[in-house]
């Protein structure tokens, strides 16, 4: 079978484990966290791959990979089911001489070498599945094709305080990176990597083969081959992002990033309809909003029952907010039951779970010691005891 | 045992109005985010009933953008799957003015080695009901045709299309078209089951005979001359009939009854629709949501009671909505007042408009129109 050759396709790294978010990524791949009320994370990389007219999608996965395969399928939702590219879920797989796991980030797209090699494709688009922006990816590739550049990575401005948590690139006017460094401690720039890449597909082919040869290597696309790619004289730019980016590495980040899609004029639009974030439909009826309720600062989304009072807080599909309760300033994941009479507030329900009556869970931050607080997370499948008292940070 | 579906898109097009001018009454808006014919391709899909044809005849194109693939519905097969026919373009070209004149055109779709049954429906008649029990009760009563049917509950007296009577064994004594029915009386549903050789000899005959009408010219006739035994499948769930404006209106607002929405939608045989990729709701400082059936996409600012909306409608300040059907896209501008009145697809309600209407003849905003 011949293959359509293809300017560019774009690779998904989706096989992290998300150990950062504990309960909520117990049973179930971080690209899969529900997000926003109907999506999940990976709706994000791959809505923007759809509006950028990118059709061919790899998406490589091994850490609980039965809910993310599953909300994938054949790509439908977001009209990657086509027959000539399309979307492709990637797992580790044995082969004749060896079989192994993903070992890291730039080792999982060399063992998919002949995936990407049957579409020829002139660059590669390499793509996190657990970041929250909404981003042209075209812009981008026709940046990488007018600089000529081997490899452009997407770069944002972070506050000076908070670049040593990131990858830092330092660039000249033109935007060629001169200097790369890995969370450095004391940064020379303020422009971190976004963990979006576009490599010319014939160079990373190279390096990604000298990689895996190179038993010294972590096999990581930060950590060995970016690296390596500058000290061989590659031409490597920035192209600098402007737009909402989360890192939904933690609990707090993934709560932060939900609490941003709300308000008259949010951080992140979620209605934006240039940017439309397709998710997979479960045949949810419209949401009813009962008499008692109180919706204030919020979003409410198909398929729930809202009898209770909500404030600034995220209600996803399906779920049942009781006569009584109270949601402040909560992110409740699909399908949960929030009894009568229980308080919520700082905190994310997790998906299909049940917190019977009277239950109270997390609390403001304003009466706690600052490492004391965080937010308090119900997992998924949980069933949360009547009266129960879950404090802030706690995890149940 | 195999079944097909049929399904009648445009028969009732004049009892709707203004809401029928530029659509099928199959691609009528209901309950928020649906399409009336939504209802019985879910049936029929969750029945696994997947052969599937719609008649229509005109007016035909928001249906179709609304189906598109049909894999909306789990519809887009590789052997089955949803087939619209639309008449023979050398036919005569004025309404059809009954199901089995409409059928003419179909009957080479319907006339199919690998199905034994056909289910007939209208689309107009709203449940959430499981064909594989009826065409089973089809069969096992032996009768030629089963007529579904509810028991009539509403007290007023009412004109209906279709009313039996019936012996212990459901094997029906007595058909009576368009009359007068008291409470407790059995109503046809606009859906029947019936063996495909049989329906193929009807349609042929009918055709030339110059037959229009499946209930009057052929149920009836046949019936009455002992030619045919016909036989009810009794259906006790949640039924909508959206006979009229004054019904549609009343039965969109039935669905802020729990045990109306509980009965019509169920987790384990959803009613699908069209995917539109809205974000959910957002309710904004201010809103005050009373008692309200929301579609996706909305945004909300102002107060709203005892009314549907559907997908990415928008209430500004201060307008206050009540008895109100508002379909997609419709903007309600800043302290506008509306109560009892059905805004069709993408209304522009302006600042302070007032427009009040009753439940028995709400006022009714054309598509796109600015008020």
């Amino acid at each position: 079978m011949s293959f359509r050759k293809k300017e560019c396709i774009a690779m998904i790294l989706a096989g992290g484990q998300g150990s950062r978010l504990k309960v909520l990524t117990e049973n179930t791949a971080k690209p899969a966290v529900p997000f926003g009320g109907k999506y999940r994370l990976i709706d994000f990389p791959l809505s923007n791959c759809v509006n950028s007219g990118i059709d061919t999608v790899g998406i490589l996965t091994q850490y609980q990979p039965l809910q993310l395969n599953e909300y994938i399928g054949n790509g439908l939702p977001w009209g990657l089911n086509s027959a000539n590219g399309g979307i492709h879920v990637l797992s580790p797989y044995s082969k004749s001489a060896n079989s192994e796991w993903y070992k890291g980030t730039a080792n999982a797209i060399f063992q998919n070498l002949s995936f990407i090699d049957r579409y020829r494709p002139e660059h590669v688009l390499i793509l996190s599945g657990d970041h929250i922006y909404k981003m042209n990816y075209a812009e981008m590739i026709s940046a990488h094709v007018k600089n000529r550049a081997d490899c452009t990575i997407a770069v944002l401005d972070v506050p000076l305080e908070e670049a040593s948590r990131f990858g830092i690139m330092n660039a000249d006017d033109q935007g060629r990176i001169f200097e790369f460094q890995e969370k450095p401690k004391e940064p020379k720039s303020t422009k971190a990597s976004m963990g979006v890449y576009v490599f010319r597909w014939e160079i990373l082919r190279k390096y990604l083969i000298m990689d895996n040869e190179d038993p010294t290597s972590s096999n990581d696309f930060g950590k060995n081959i970016i690296p390596k790619l500058l000290n061989d004289g590659h031409r490597l730019f920035t192209y600098e992002f402007s737009g909402y980016w989360k890192d939904v590495g933690t609990i707090f980040s993934l709560w932060q990033s939900n609490m941003d899609i709300l308000g008259e004029e949010p951080l992140l639009d979620m209605k934006d309809k240039n940017n439309r974030i397709y998710a997979r439909n479960y045949a949810n009826p419209s949401s009813f909003i009962a008499d008692s309720s109180q919706i204030v600062d919020s979003y409410v989304a198909e398929g729930s029952q809202v009898y209770g009072k909500v404030y600034h807080s995220i209600i996803s599909t399906g779920c049942v907010i009781e006569p009584g309760a109270e949601i402040y300033n909560s992110f409740v994941m699909p399908n949960a039951v929030i009894e009568k009479s229980s308080v919520i507030r700082y905190a994310i329900i997790g998906e299909d779970s049940v917190v019977h009556a009277n239950a109270r869970i997390g609390d403001s931050p304003e009466f706690y010691d600052k490492h004391k607080w965080d937010i308090a997370v119900v997992g998924k499948d949980k069933v949360v005891e009547q009266n129960m008292i879950l404090l802030p940070k706690e995890v149940y | 045992m195999k079944a097909m579906g049929i399904v009648f898109s445009n028969i009732y097009d004049s009892s709707l109005g203004e809401l029928t001018n530029e659509r099928t009454v199959a691609s009528l808006p209901f309950g928020g985010r649906y399409r009336q014919i939504d209802f019985v391709l879910s049936n029929m899909s969750n029945s696994g009933i997947y052969n599937i044809g719609i008649i229509t005849k005109y007016n035909y194109r928001s249906l179709m953008d609304h189906l598109g693939s049909c894999a909306d519905w789990d519809l887009s097969r590789k052997n089955e799957g949803v087939v619209i026919l639309p008449p023979f373009a050398q036919g005569n070209t004025g309404i059809y003015k009954g199901k089995l004149e409409a059928l003419y055109s179909a009957v080479h779709f319907i006339d199919h080695p690998d199905y034994d049954y056909v289910v007939i429906s209208d689309s107009t008649v709203l449940c959430n009901m499981d064909y594989r029990l009826a065409i089973r009760k089809h069969i096992s009563s032996g009768a030629d045709v089963t007529v579904v049917v509810n028991r009539e509950t509403e007290k007023n007296k009412k004109k209906h299309p279709l009313i039996v009577k019936c012996n212990r064994n459901d094997t029906v004594t007595e058909m009576m078209i368009d009359s007068f029915v008291r409470p407790g009386t059995l109503v046809g549903m606009g859906m029947f089951i019936i063996s495909r050789k049989l329906l193929v000899n009807a349609i042929r005959e009918a055709y030339s005979k110059g037959m229009v009408h499946f209930e009057r010219d052929y149920l009836q006739k046949q019936f009455n001359e002992n030619k045919l035994k016909l036989s009810v499948f009794r259906f006790d769930g949640v039924v909508l009939r959206n006979e009229d404006i004054r019904s549609y209106f009343a039965n969109n607002m039935a669905l802020l009854d729990e045990k109306v929405r509980n009965g019509l939608f169920r987790k384990d045989t959803p009613i699908y629709t069209k995917v539109r990729d809205e974000a959910p709701t957002y309710y904004g400082e201010g809103s005050v949501v009373k008692s309200c059936i929301m579609a996706d996409g909305c945004s909300v600012y102002g107060n709203i009671e005892e009314s549907v909306l559907f997908r990415g409608v928008r209430v500004e300040k201060g307008a206050h909505v009540s008895s109100c059907v508002v379909m997609q896209g419709s903007k309600i501008g800043e302290n506008a007042n509306l109560k009892c009145v059905i805004l069709d697809k993408n209304v522009t309600v302006s600042e302070g408009a007032v427009l009040v209407g009753t439940p028995q003849h709400p006022v009714i905003i054309r598509k796109g129109e600015t008020v």
